[in-house]
This record gives C-alpha cells, structure tokens and sequence, in this order.
C-alpha cells in the first residue's frame, strides 16, 4: 500500500519537528551550567557548574551580575492567576450553560466571548491603559491587568466547557428534574460531578496563559511587576546564564503542573468509573 | 360529545401548555441570568477599550501628553511617515512568510499524528510532546534561540565541526531571519493541533473506499483528505495569525530591535507618552487583523464544526 510508503517520511519529518521544537530548550538547559560569574550565555562551556541556579537564590557572593528581581513577581503572578483561574472558569461554565440551548443572538455573544481571545494582547492593553487613565483609575496588576487576563482566558475556557456540554447526556439532568430536585442542587450534585474533567481543563488553560501572560499585562500593571515582566525587564539589559537556570526551573514548574493535572483528571474520570459500576450492580 | 365534556378534554392541554410557557419564560430568565455577566465583562474590558483606542486616536498629541480636542494630525502623521509603513510592511511581510511556514512545516506533521498513528495512546503522546513547549514561559521560549542562532551558537558550532562552513554565519541572529524561525518555532503547534484534531476525525472507511473505487493516494488526499481538514487548517490559521500579528517582543529580542512590527512601534510609543499615536497604530493593527481573520473564516463555518 502507498500508506505505508508515505509512512517513514512522514515519521522522519515529525522526528526533526520535534528536534526543532525542542532543541533550543537543549542549548538552555546546558548552558544554565555554564561556570560563572565569568561565564557568558553561550558556548564553550569554561565548566559545569550550577553557579547560576545558586545566584538565582541568592546563595552566590555579590558579584557584577545583579540577582534577577523574581521573588515578589513571582508571588504576583501567582496569585493574578490563581483569581484569573477562577473566574474564567466560573464565567466559562455559566456562559456555556446558557449556551446549551439555541437562542437569538447566540451567534452576536459567541463572537463577543470569542473575540477575547482573538484581539492581540498589546491591542487590548494598550485600550485598556487608556481607559484606565481617562477613568482616572489607577493601573494594578489585581485590578487593571486582572480584568484584561480574564478577557484573554475566558474565551478558552467558554471553548473547553462548550465541547464537554456538546457530548453531554441530558437525560440525567432532566431525570434529576423530574424527581423534584432543584435546578441548583441538579448542578451541584449532577452535572459538575460529569463536567468535571471538563473544568479541571479550563482551570489548566486559564492559570498557565494568565501565569505566562506577558503583552497584556505591560501597559496594564502600573508599577508593580509581575514574573514575564520582571524577566523582560532583564533582556533590556545584558543577558546572563541566570535567565537559562530560571527557565529551567520554571519549564520544570510548569510540569510539576501538569503532573498535578493529571493526577486529578485520573481521579475524577476513575471516581466517574467508580459511579458507573455502582449504578450497574443496583 | 357535550359542550361540558369538550371544555374537560381541553382542560389539560390548555394547562400543559400554560405551564410550557412560564417554564419557557424561566429558562430565558435564567439564560440571561448565566450570559449577563460574561456579555458585561466583555463589553466593559474588551469592546470599550478598543473603542477607546478609536476615539484617542483623534486626540491632539503634544510632546508628553494628550489631549481630548479631536484631530487627524496623528492619522496624518502615520500615513506619511517612513518609520509607520514600513512597520506595517514588516508586519504583513512577517505575517505571511510565518503563517506559509507554519503550514507547510505542520501539516505533514499533523497528517502523521492524526492519520497514520492509529493508537489512541500514542498519539496523545506525541501531541503532547509537541504542546510541552508551550508550558515554558514565552519570553524564555524567545531568548532560547539567541545562544542558538548567534556567531558562537550551537548551530554555527556544529555546522564549523563538520566542516560544511569555514566562517560563522552571522546572519543567522539579529535578522529577519532569526525573527521569522524563532516565530516559526513558537506558532507551529498552533497550526498541527486544530489540523491533527480534524484529521483524526475522518473516518478510515472513507479513505479505503476510495482507494478500493481506485482513487489514487493523491487523489485522496487532494479530494478528502485536504477538504475535511480545512476547519482545522482555518483554525490554526486564525491562532497563528492572530499571535503573528500582535507580536513585539520576538522580533525585539532576536533582531536587536532592528526588525520593527507595529508591535513594537505601539510599545515605543507608549513608552514615550505618545498615547495618540500607539493609538493610530492600535486601529491600523485592529483593522489589519480584522479583514485577515473575517477572509479565513469565509473558509470554513467553525461554529458548525465544533
């Protein structure tokens, strides 16, 4: 068959695809040991090292190369997508509720959600700054920034719980009506239980694109910075191998993550298994 | 059958339909309950933003402030200074070479994942290989390519090594060219996921039916292949675009703030107090990206396909 023919080049060409998503990660993971603080952000590595990883925390002797200015951005940007994360996803779950059912205009709102995440970043910020000032509304990252992060996250998370109410069995709702239950205890009791994985999902998209969030956040935080911008702030300067050590540290973060998500949808769809099985024994 | 009797076999569906109503009108109470405060934020953080974007772009700039008297000095000021069409030159000239890349680059890819592995398990496997990039930190993504690409970086290393270069090729950083890999590299998954996603959703027998009716490989992929995937295609399309179009940190950091996209001239216009005409070059991005994604979407009806 041609299929099979069409197969090993196929598979060559995604082999070097991944070497090409993957191997500038190799080159930073590698020089993040570079020696320093002599050492530069490039090759030859003068010798291994894990000086930079040290100086990240601030264990190295003061040197020309200033600590980078990560502690309290760090707390910022987790705790903006920590409520980011929040309300996306409440506001994802009751917009796609609505959505269940045809209705006028559903067309003109689903574009409007949608829109949120199609308008460049730096489009929105830049609005949204303006506004502030012709408000006369101070910049914050828990104000201003906030509320463009949702703008951004919602939209995805709309999506994700739009595909999960797509292939969702209505008969048990509507069985749980009928036997009197109220609409919000059905919900509770019912539907989040089934949504769930559903929700775990948009939860994951909307912490790590608010988390990661960089031209949103430039024109709308005010003073304080959060982490993407205390790193941008570095590049204006001269780079270092402690950028390469932290991004090191926060790839592996992000992992830490998923692992964390994993874990839970295994939970939940084992828990949903659990349920099934009970159901077919009564 | 009397008059009375009739009046009773009626009862019922009269009070059926009653209720039918009120339930009616309360689901459409409800619905507006659930859609109010999604429909609110939007309008509030989303709509009148860019609407203030529009309106300052008719303020009158002075050196370090704007003010609210309405003008078209700034529009003037764009269409005739260098610097600004350039910007939206760079920009659309990125646009394209980016999204043609993207394409070429992650459609045999996505046709492997979606097509020729068959376990459900190994192909959320490599799918997901290929989203793991994305977890790192954006601007970590960019500022990976620099030891990459420079005159002393792995590439110029292992291409002296092996002896295929004598010198280091030193266009390969600070260009365009850096500009459009590193954007290549970081927006290409964008394009394989939509893409993979609809063609693992075609079903086999289609394809052996053909192949059985004689079509050849080609021709499979041209006549159903291609069509059934062109959803995904558009979908990615729209991400790629979108995220091209807006970018001003990749081509600040890989060309050496010698590649300008309107991106960039909107930062540094900010940075200069310049509100006015950030603004002018916010409305000439918005509509940009608006006539490019309304033409993609004429491709294909997403709503349909969800």
């Amino acid at each position: 068959m041609i299929r099979s023919a069409l197969r090993w080049p196929l598979a060559a060409f995604t082999g070097l695809f991944l070497f090409f998503l993957y191997a500038p990660f190799g080159v930073l993971g590698i020089l993040s040991f570079q020696s320093g603080p002599e050492g530069g952000p490039q090759f030859p590595i003068i010798h291994w090292s894990t000086y930079w990883y040290r100086h990240l925390f601030g264990l190295t002797p003061p040197s020309r190369v200033a600590p980078l200015p990560i502690g309290d951005a760090l707390v910022r940007s987790l705790t903006l997508a920590f409520l980011t994360m929040v309300t996306a996803t409440v506001l994802g779950v009751i917009s796609a509720q609505a959505f269940r059912e045809k209705f006028r205009f559903s067309g003109v709102v689903f574009y409007l959600i949608v829109l949120g995440m199609i308008v460049p970043g730096v489009l929105v910020g830049l609005g949204t700054a303006l506004l502030a000032n012709h408000l006369g509304v101070a910049r914050h990252w828990w104000s201003t920034s906030f509320v463009t992060h949702v703008v951004y996250t919602f939209p995805f998370a709309f999506l994700v719980m739009l595909a999960i109410f797509n292939r969702f069995d209505r008969s048990v709702e509507e069985a749980s009506w009928s036997l009197g239950v109220s609409p919000f205890r059905t919900f509770n009791k019912v539907t989040l239980p089934l949504i769930f994985p559903g929700v775990l999902s948009a939860m994951l998209f909307a912490f790590t694109l608010s988390y990661d969030e960089f031209p949103r956040t430039l024109f709308t935080a005010g003073g304080a910075q959060t982490l993407p911008l205390a790193i941008y702030g570095t590049f204006s300067i001269e780079i270092h191998p402690n950028i390469f050590a932290f991004g090191v540290l926060t790839t592996l973060f992000s992992f830490a993550l998923l692992a964390v998500y994993g874990l839970l949808m295994a939970l939940s769809v084992r828990r949903a298994r659990r349920v099934a099985i009970q159901e077919d024994v009564r | 059958m009397s008059h009375a009797d009739a009046t009773i076999a009626a009862g019922r569906p009269q009070d059926a339909a009653v209720r039918d109503r009120t339930r009616l009108a309360r689901r459409r109470v409800g619905r507006l309950l659930l859609l109010t405060p999604a429909v609110v934020w939007m309008t509030l953080f989303l709509l009148a933003p860019i609407a203030m974007i529009v309106y300052v772009s008719f303020w009158t700039q002075y050196t370090f402030k704007i003010v609210p008297v309405l003008t078209t000095k700034s529009w003037v000021f764009f269409f005739s200074s260098e610097t600004y069409l350039s910007a939206l030159w760079t920009t659309i000239r990125l646009w394209v070479i980016v999204l043609a890349l993207t394409l070429v680059i992650g459609y045999p890819v996505a046709l492997y994942i979606g097509m020729f592995i068959r376990n459900k398990t190994t192909q959320t496997i490599v799918l997901v290989a290929c989203v793991v990039p994305f977890w790192t930190s954006f601007l970590i993504r960019v500022v990976a390519w620099r030891p990459m690409l420079g005159t002393e970086g792995a590439v110029n290393l292992i291409l002296l090594h092996l002896g295929i270069i004598k010198q280091p090729i030193e266009a390969l950083l600070f260009t365009e060219l850096s500009v459009v890999i590193g954007m290549t590299q970081i927006y290409v998954v964008f394009m394989v996921g939509p893409i993979a996603f609809m063609l693992s959703r075609i079903d086999p027998s289609v394809i052996e039916a053909a192949r059985d009716l004689g079509a050849s490989w080609w021709r499979v992929l041209r006549t159903i292949i291609l069509p059934l995937s062109m959803p995904g295609v558009v979908v990615g399309a729209v991400f790629v675009s979108v995220m091209v179009l807006g970018e001003f940190a990749t081509p600040a950091e890989l060309s050496g703030r010698k590649v300008n996209m309107l991106g960039n001239i909107i930062v540094e216009q900010v940075g200069s107090l310049k509100w006015a005409f950030a603004s002018v070059v916010g409305v000439v991005l918005t509509v940009l990206m608006a006539v490019i994604v309304a033409l993609l979407l004429r491709l294909a009806d997403l709503r349909r396909e969800l």
